[in-house]
């Protein structure tokens, strides 16, 4: 026997906890958030700010309707009007011989109505055979025919001829050539100027803009998401394994992983989306495949690392099976890069879906989503150039959120910082 | 006894750390001297500020730490006011340090011999070259060190080699005052003697004065002439070697001592067992600081801070149980000087 | 605690741990000039023909300093390193002959605690976590009573108040607790030997009393036996009953620690116990140490590896291995001349 003579018979313990160590557990997990504030300085501020965005962000893309206020499909106002900028009126010139008549009485099928090509008289057309149609008695239908014409003396002289039973024009298209035609009259405003415009202006089919960017929210989420998740299921048990196993799977796989990595982004993503095809989902799969061998290669290294550690030795020693070592002691110790990596990677995984629609690649032409705006808009930088700005402002936003909060997310999350 | 000279006072010294946690007040005004030509151990568990203290009087706190107060008096002048050039002057010729890490505090690219004639043509630019290869040659002779060894790389050379190139290196200049800061805890125990050897034989050959910081006390039994002991941040006792060991004072070097292992068969059989941890210094503990460890704490312990008072010739101590305090109800300890 | 019936059974070996002609040497890689050259394999030989047993209840210390072989050798004994030659047997048991699987499940019987607390926890897991492992995994069916058992085990060790610490992390609590957590895991499964890597040697000074008396009362309570490695002579009296001191992957001298440390018969090993600083500055050593540096293990001097460092050496020594001898009852040695120490105190 040893001589170690206690003077108590318990063995001896050690001191109680102390204090503001006691007092550090009472604070609730929301307060303990609020104090990391003072911990973690700038890198707090940003991660609170991208994630106020982000979480705004994902609320737009599951609710879209709640924020649209039209329908992203639907042509809603003439083409290319500016952001703000109110819709013009339009006016219903007849044969001054048809008498005192509305536009009613030549919306039949039988009737003409002209318009100048590309004026935006033809959408004021439809709204208001829309309208005849939707307050009419059952049985009823109007459906006038639509005649364009190159200029406004062509189409006035058509409708003196009368060829056409009425023509409709804004005033500003009117200016002065009414007075020229003393057999023409002016029967008033077909449609009224509108009140107020479009907050970010029409496309040139006549969709809103601002409602097609809230509703591309959407699409760019969607994929986006489920992208990255797919990458990380794939990516991250990949990396694992091969770093942990080792040998000749090991060896292989990084080849392969390598290889991929190497391939420029948006060209591996074109090849893949274009031998499987359209659809959404093929979009998914080639964005997703693109950011495996990212996940792989950092678990890869990490679990190398983590792999040497004493701690996993000491599992080692207790006994441990293996698949328990990756599940409760590698993979733990892991995972805040993973979390980092998948926010960054959704921000890149939106830009590169914008890419790809952008090209043509994968969604079905009139989807409301960023790279599609942003193709159609190409041509119009000089004209309309809300047309391209917008959705090039949300696709930036976005991704810049996601790597904000992934970025910022790397120092707060690193296991070394303690509380001591 | 003979008077000492003094080498370097230190007056009222602090040091804090700002952390996320707060700030930590590592070395808390404190007050000692060191004399010519002797070996002191400064002595001390980890985290009560001793390494802190070491680094402090060469100035070479870096941030989040600081000086927050204090003099350190060398020579007559004080070294807080010293510019950045006579700083530079100052470490390496007056002052020099050796850290436990051998490995990390030579340059792996550069020779033994590179890096002696180094420190000699950075302090004594006008030395030319044969002549202090010459002078390192002599010293790493005295070291122990064979010549052959001058042109290897540290990585090819032992632990107890490197510790011995990093005194060669402060003796080269002629430094006054070398401080060790846990220089043999990573050596082997053979290894770890012959140095302290070594360092007592360069004390009595050339006259220079040694700080040997550790948390090593067998060692600081060994080797030095006097003991200081930190405690949180304070200096807690200081006194010579002998009667500190034979008659301790405050009750931490009391404890403490009793606590160590001695190899002796016979000797300390029973350790002693010290309740409690050393205190988190971002929260120390009120008045002073030992008290919720101490075994003869009283009322007054936790209220007032005592001040490091010399109850003895050549004996500080800083306990409420030798000085007077009208709050003080117990009796005054008293100590034959 | 569960399961204590194969402790006292009389079927029994009186060792628990059987080392014959241990060597474990680790390949020096080689470069690739070398390949071309077809230099020869050289070996670290870390551990060069070491044999001892432990009895059931001891606590044998393996003492060394670097390069002796210490920590290899208690890793090989129970099984975290495979031998490179010899056998080790743990109750009888031949190791190396085991499937992975039939070791995995005896590393119930015989746990680590290793020198770094805070690098052999697990950062991610909670302490009440990591010191259920062992429960969980050898002990499945009882999953209902683990949480006490654990919360037993660490009022035990004096992780008090059990429940508050139990959800706690490595890296909210002291040294000296981690220290405390890493003993009540590898005292959670029961097991009968328990391999302590320098356990206390990075804990503070005052703290590590407290943690050397908390393992002997453990090891009395819970009939455990301890191989006990350490650098440091001064503590291994406080708990070692028998201690052997190794030198370059040899033992060089073995037995009952205050015979060893009273007589000691190996020039080495009284080097050793002189150089060990005394807490008392009026015994202040006064033998010089032996010249030179621990030599490279990869080529060991020739007979005894000592030899270019001892004051006493004549033409024998670098010739003939000596072998270990018991000279006195229980105490062996492997030098030629150790005789004449028997009857001089070197100390």
């Amino acid at each position: 026997m040893k001589n170690m003579k206690n003077t108590e018979e318990s063995i001896p313990t050690s001191e109680e906890a102390p204090q503001w160590l006691l007092d550090l557990d009472k604070v609730g997990f929301v307060r303990k958030l609020f104090l990391a504030r003072k911990w973690y300085g700038g890198d707090w501020w940003f991660v609170a700010i991208s994630g106020v965005l982000l979480i705004f962000i994902i609320i737009v893309g599951i609710f879209p309707q709640w924020f649209a206020p039209y329908d992203p499909r639907a042509e809603v106002g003439p083409s290319l009007l500016e952001p703000g900028e109110p819709p013009a009126s339009f006016k219903l010139i007849t044969r001054a011989e048809q008498g005192d008549i509305e536009f009613r009485d030549i919306a039949n099928r039988g009737n003409n109505v002209g318009f100048i090509i590309g004026s935006d008289a033809s959408q004021a057309f439809r709204e208001a055979v829309d309208l005849l149609n939707e307050t009419a008695p059952e049985g009823v239908r109007y459906q006038p025919r639509q005649q364009r014409y190159e200029n406004l003396s062509e189409g006035f002289d058509s409708l003196a001829a009368g060829e056409i039973d009425g023509f409709i024009a804004s005033p500003d298209e009117l200016g002065d050539t009414l007075a020229d035609y003393p057999e023409l009259q002016d029967v008033g405003t077909l449609r009224e100027e509108g009140e107020r415009g479009f907050i970010l202006g029409t496309n040139q089919i006549g969709q809103d803009v601002f409602s097609r960017i809230i509703w591309g929210t959407r699409i760019a989420l969607i994929v986006g998401l489920s992208s990255a998740i797919v990458s990380l299921l794939i990516g991250v048990p990949l990396g694992l394994i091969s770093g942990f196993t080792g040998g000749p799977f090991d060896r292989i796989l990084t080849l392969i992983m390598d290889s991929l990595y190497s391939f420029p982004g948006l060209i591996l993503a074109i090849s893949i989306a274009a031998v499987l095809g359209a659809g959404i989902g093929n979009i998914i799969v080639a964005i997703a495949v693109l950011y495996i061998p990212t996940y792989f290669r950092i678990v890869r290294g990490q679990t190398l690392s983590v792999k040497e550690e004493l701690f996993v030795e000491a599992a080692r020693s207790l006994g441990t099976p293996k698949l328990k070592i990756l599940a409760k002691y590698i993979l733990p110790n892991v995972i805040p890069s993973v979390v980092i990596i998948f926010s960054v990677n959704v921000g890149d995984a939106i830009l590169t879906e914008a890419g790809l629609s952008f090209l043509g690649f994968g969604l079905p032409p009139d989807t409301p989503d960023w790279g599609i705006d942003l193709a159609r808009g190409q041509d119009y930088v000089r004209r309309a150039w809300w047309l391209i700005t917008y959705p090039g402002l949300m696709v930036t936003l976005v991704t810049l959120s996601f790597s904000m909060l992934g970025e910022s997310l790397s120092e707060i999350l690193n296991p070394r910082l303690t509380e001591q | 006894m003979t008077e000492h000279k003094i080498l370097m006072k230190i007056c009222d010294l602090s040091v804090t750390y700002t952390t996320r946690l707060g700030q930590v007040s590592a070395v808390d005004k404190v007050s000692f001297d060191i004399y010519k030509g002797e070996i002191l151990g400064l002595v001390g568990e980890s985290g009560c500020g001793k390494s802190t203290m070491g680094k402090a009087l060469m100035r070479m706190i870096q941030p989040p730490g600081q000086i927050t107060g204090g003099q350190i008096i060398f020579n007559g002048e004080d070294i807080m006011t010293y510019n950045e050039n006579q700083m530079r002057d100052f470490r390496g010729r007056k002052v020099s340090m050796i850290f436990q890490d051998p490995m990390t505090s030579l340059n792996p690219v550069q020779r033994v011999d590179e890096h002696i004639v180094e420190a000699i043509q950075v302090h004594e630019p006008k030395t030319k070259v044969d002549e202090a290869l010459e002078r390192a040659g002599t010293l790493v002779r005295k070291l122990g060190i064979q010549k052959r060894r001058m042109n290897s790389y540290p990585h090819q050379l032992s632990g107890g080699m490197r510790q011995r190139v990093m005194v060669g290196l402060g003796l080269v200049l002629n430094a006054d005052l070398i401080v060790a800061d846990e220089a043999t805890t990573s050596l082997d125990v053979i290894v770890e003697a012959k140095l302290a050897d070594q360092l007592r034989d360069i004390r009595d050959e050339f006259g220079v004065s040694l700080l040997v910081i550790t948390h090593n006390i067998a060692l600081v039994a060994e080797l030095s002439d006097r003991v200081a002991v930190m405690y949180a941040g304070h200096l807690v006792e200081i006194g010579n070697v002998e009667p500190i060991f034979d008659n301790p004072l405050h009750p931490y070097t009391k404890g403490l001592l009793r606590s160590i292992p001695n190899i002796k068969l016979n000797e300390n059989e029973d350790l002693y067992k010290m309740a409690g941890e050393p205190p988190n210094l971002t929260h120390p503990p009120s008045g002073c600081r030992f008290h919720p460890r101490c075994p003869n704490a009283m009322p007054i312990c936790q209220k007032y801070e005592p001040e490091l008072v010399e109850i003895s010739s050549g004996r500080l101590v800083k306990c409420w149980l030798y000085l007077d305090h009208p709050e003080k109800e117990q009796d005054t300890i008293e100590v034959p000087a | 605690m569960k399961d204590n019936g194969h402790k006292n059974s009389e079927n029994q070996n009186e060792y628990l741990v059987e080392i014959k002609d241990l060597r474990k040497w680790f390949p020096v890689p080689t470069t690739f000039i070398g390949q071309i050259f077809n230099q020869e394999r050289e070996y670290v030989r870390a551990v060069d023909g070491v044999s001892f047993n432990i009895r059931r209840g001891e606590v044998l210390g393996l003492a060394g300093e670097s390069g002796s072989g210490k920590t290899t050798i208690g890793r090989v004994s129970i099984g975290l390193e495979e031998k490179t030659e010899g056998e080790v047997h743990f109750d009888g048991i031949d190791l190396s002959k085991l499937p992975s699987e039939d070791l995995r499940k005896l590393r119930r019987r015989m746990q680590v605690i290793f020198q770094d607390p805070l690098a052999s926890l697990n950062p991610r897991m909670s302490l009440g976590d990591a010191i259920r492992q062992g429960l969980e995994i050898h002990y499945p069916e009882t999953a209902d009573q683990h949480r006490d058992i654990v919360i037993e085990i660490m009022e035990k060790v004096g992780l008090t108040p059990a429940r508050f610490y139990y959800n706690k992390f490595p890296h909210q609590i002291s040294g000296g607790q981690r220290q405390r957590v890493v003993i009540a895991r590898a005292l959670v499964t029961n097991p009968d030997l328990v391999l302590a890597d320098e356990p206390i040697a990075m804990a503070d000074v005052s703290v590590r009393a407290l943690l050397l008396d908390l393992m002997v009362k453990i090891k009395d309570e819970l009939n455990l036996t301890y191989l006990f490695i350490t650098h440091d002579l001064a503590t291994a009296k406080y708990i070692c009953d028998r201690i052997a001191i190794l030198y370059l992957g040899k033992i060089v001298e073995m037995g009952d620690l205050r015979e060893v440390y009273g007589h000691p018969l190996h020039p080495y090993t009284n080097a050793l116990l002189a150089a060990v600083p005394v807490p008392d500055p009026h015994e202040r050593r006064k033998e010089p140490m032996p010249k030179g540096e621990i030599p490279n293990p990869i080529h060991p001097p020739s007979g005894c590896r000592f030899h270019p460092r001892c004051p006493y050496a004549k033409d024998i020594c670098s010739e003939e291995e000596p072998i270990l001898r018991e000279l006195r009852p229980g105490h062996v040695v492997a030098c030629h001349f150790a005789e004449m120490f028997l009857d001089k105190k070197l100390s």
